[in-house]
């Protein structure tokens, strides 16, 4: 069996024909929670698309691999099936689908012949209690009309009811209030201890430490200028609420000087 | 199948002429003497001839001429046929299907009307006849209407329909009824390989305060024609649905006007859902001429392969505090072409109106066209008037965001697609009515994005 894990080597990919990874070395293992932090503009969404498979993103060189599975030759869908899931920051609405239907539809396509009708309304419906939302959430077409608040919640269901290998939360926080990031949260963990999820690996992507108050990070990297430059315990993000990514980002080029 | 074998004696080749009209003259005479409307046919056929034909689409894909459309090889024939035996062989819902599901309804194979075997399961409180009966036993009800709702005298197809209609339907829902079920009135094609004619001309009235829903649906005929005029009468603060469900074959030409006519707090709503044919035209009126009289309109078209549709909406507020809501969806693919007028008209003294349009066109290949032009004419004061439309293709972002989920590309592209039409469907008034067009849409969809693109 293939070493499990989902192993990020010297990723480099552009947007636009813009170079924005630079070589991107991370490791993300089953169950483990890493937090990938840095400025606007460093390059954190563009992995998390890299890794998702979106047209725009061109791979330049390195490769990603999910338990074994190369991903980056792979489409999208595929990518999912494989067991990777990203919460989007800005999710797309699809006027006209139900959150009922497309949840259906993508929980048979990631795990087919999973759960029987009745079991998969029971399990949804357990989800949108936990995450305090109203039934009539359902009905609704996907994120169409949705608060911000409410389109973060619909990822995080999505999320619970995929049950994936890995979980990129791509700024799940941003713009959030304070119930909403408490809802994101309870989802993690719901996630983390439920039967499926047990050995979900999360890759949280954030620009400001406040989610890790709520889901524990066991390791937190700094993303600068498409590279990660600092990697730590989750100190590290501690360390950047209190001097900021200016103090970090002249610290490192101190060093490369040095 | 028991075929109505004795309506083939009773044919004559169309022809759009004054010998062709006095052939079916001929045969009318035979089967109803001095019931044929020999007068009034003349008078159409030469109006047919003197209207100028509505102007073709300038897109480049557009395939038809309506100054020139060829009508050679169509069978016209005038009968009824009374046999026990339905054929077992039926392309759309009939009136015997779903115990229950429908008041009442006429099922036509071509313009030959059969009549069902049990009669008994129209509601008795209404009347659903063919045309003809109607003006027969009913002149009171029928004379004040036909005719007078669609104006073929300014209209080239309507003329058309009105020299040589060959079928029709009468539908009566008396004060104050409230129908809780349906009425189905079918066009099935007869024989593929022996394309017709086939014009039909369906009268509806409602009385004070009733309400129903038609159910208007074409399905076959080959090559064949279709060309006809539906007029509705919708009295004080009843509510009519009138749903025109059409998947013909990709060889047939549709050529379809339909007129509403609303008295106060009436409220009309036209269901449109053009899913087949090689040309279809689809003409559609409200004429809202009474106080608080309301009009909604829903309409969408997909054209695949080489499809047409030519779809004009016209809402005419002509009084106080009269109300409409317009929704289109359209999309084409593959060499399909589509346009839509949108008209709303306002008229001096209709004050308090509240109109709002808005059309939304998908194009899902680069040879398929669509044109969307609306116009809004006001000349009252103290109105309310939306319009908007968009033409656009698939958005890429959100294929990807449903593909993230695990959803392969072509499927991810169908929910896309179907979900861009459902605010038009979702408008139709039955679950079943909405489920058959998703089911058809669905199916399109799978024939297009099968091809390459």
């Amino acid at each position: 069996m293939a070493e499990r894990g989902l192993k990020i080597i010297d990723l480099r990919a552009s947007v636009d024909g813009k170079e924005i990874l630079r070589g991107i070395d991370l490791e993300v293992e089953p169950g483990s929670v890493h937090a990938l932090m840095g400025p606007n503009g460093s390059g954190k969404s563009t992995l998390a698309f890299a890794l998702s498979g979106h047209p725009r993103y061109t791979v330049l060189g390195g490769s990603a691999t999910l338990d074994g599975e190369s991903l980056l030759a792979l489409p999208p869908d595929r990518r999912a099936k494989a067991g990777l899931f990203l919460s989007f920051q800005y999710p797309a609405a699809i006027p006209g689908v139900s959150v009922a239907n497309f949840l259906r539809t993508a929980r048979s396509a990631v795990q087919p012949e999973d759960l029987a009708p009745a079991k998969f309304r029971k399990l949804i419906f357990e989800q949108v209690e936990a995450l305090d939302m109203d039934p009539g959430f359902l009905g609704r077409y996907v994120n169409d009309g949705f608060s911000g608040g409410e389109k973060k919640r619909l990822e995080m269901l999505q999320m619970t009811m995929l049950a994936p290998k890995y979980a990129i939360l791509d700024e799940t926080d941003s713009g959030l209030d304070i119930d909403a990031l408490r809802a994101v949260g309870n989802s993690v963990r719901g996630l983390r201890k439920s039967e499926a999820g047990r050995e979900t690996g999360f890759l949280i992507i954030t620009h400001y430490p406040r989610i890790l108050e709520h889901i524990a990070a066991d390791r937190v990297h700094v993303m600068v200028d498409g590279r990660i430059v600092k990697s730590g315990g989750p100190e590290l993000a501690d360390e950047i609420e209190r001097v900021g990514y200016d103090a970090l980002r002249d610290e490192i080029s101190g060093n490369v000087v040095a | 199948m028991s075929s109505p074998s004795s309506s083939l004696e009773r044919a004559i080749a169309f022809a759009p002429t004054p010998a062709g009209l006095e052939a079916a003259l001929e045969i009318l005479e035979r089967a109803a003497p001095g019931s044929s409307a020999a007068t009034l046919r003349r008078e159409a056929l030469a109006r047919y001839a003197e209207v100028p034909a509505p102007p073709g689409s300038s897109a480049r894909g557009w395939r038809h001429n309506y100054a020139d459309l060829p009508f050679e090889g169509l069978r016209w024939s005038s009968e009824r046929v009374a046999i026990d035996d339905r054929p077992n062989r039926t392309e759309t819902a009939s009136a015997e299907d779903g115990e229950g599901f429908w008041s009442g309804g006429l099922f036509h194979l071509g313009s030959t009307y059969f009549a069902p075997r049990r009669t008994d399961r129209v509601d008795p409180r209404i009347i659903v006849v063919p045309l003809d009966d109607a003006a027969h036993e009913r002149p009171d009800l029928v004379g004040p209407l036909r005719g007078t709702i669609v104006d073929w005298r300014t209209d080239k197809f309507a003329a058309l329909a009105t020299a040589f209609e060959n079928c029709g339907a009468f539908v009566y829902v008396p004060d104050g009824v409230v129908l809780e079920a349906p009425i189905l009135l079918a066009w099935a094609g007869r024989d593929r390989n022996d394309p017709e004619a086939v014009f039909p001309h369906v009268v509806v009235a409602l009385g004070a305060g009733a309400r129903a829903t038609v159910v208007e649906q074409i399905v076959g005929h080959g090559d064949g024609l279709a060309c006809g005029i539906v007029e509705v009468h919708v009295g004080p603060g009843a509510q009519l649905d009138y749903v025109a469900l059409q998947s013909a074959d990709e060889g047939t030409r549709l050529l379809m006007r339909r007129g509403a006519a609303c008295e106060a707090g009436a409220t009309v709503r036209w269901h449109l859902a053009d899913l087949g044919g090689a040309l279809a035209r689809d003409v559609v009126d409200a004429r809202l001429a009474a106080p608080d009289a309301r009009a909604e309109i829903s309409a969408l078209f997909f054209n695949t392969g080489w499809q047409h549709v030519d779809l004009a909406t016209t809402v005419e507020h002509a009084s106080p505090r009269t109300s409409s809501t317009t929704v289109v969806r359209s999309a084409a693919t593959d060499r399909g072409q589509g346009r839509y007028l949108g008209n709303i008209a306002i008229l001096a003294g209709a004050h308090g109106t509240d109109a709002s349009l808005r059309d939304d066109a998908l194009l899902l290949s680069s040879n398929a066209h669509i044109d969307s032009i609306p116009a809004l004419e006001i000349a009252a004061n103290d109105v309310k008037a939306f319009h908007g439309a968009t033409i656009g293709s698939l958005d890429e972002d959100e294929i990807f965001y449903v593909q993230s989920r695990g959803i392969a590309r072509p499927e991810a592209i169908r929910m896309v697609a179907l979900g861009f039409f459902e605010p038009a469907i979702a408008r139709f008034p039955s679950e079943r009515l909405r489920e058959q067009i998703r089911v058809a849409l669905d199916a399109k969809i799978d024939a297009a994005t099968e091809q390459p693109e």
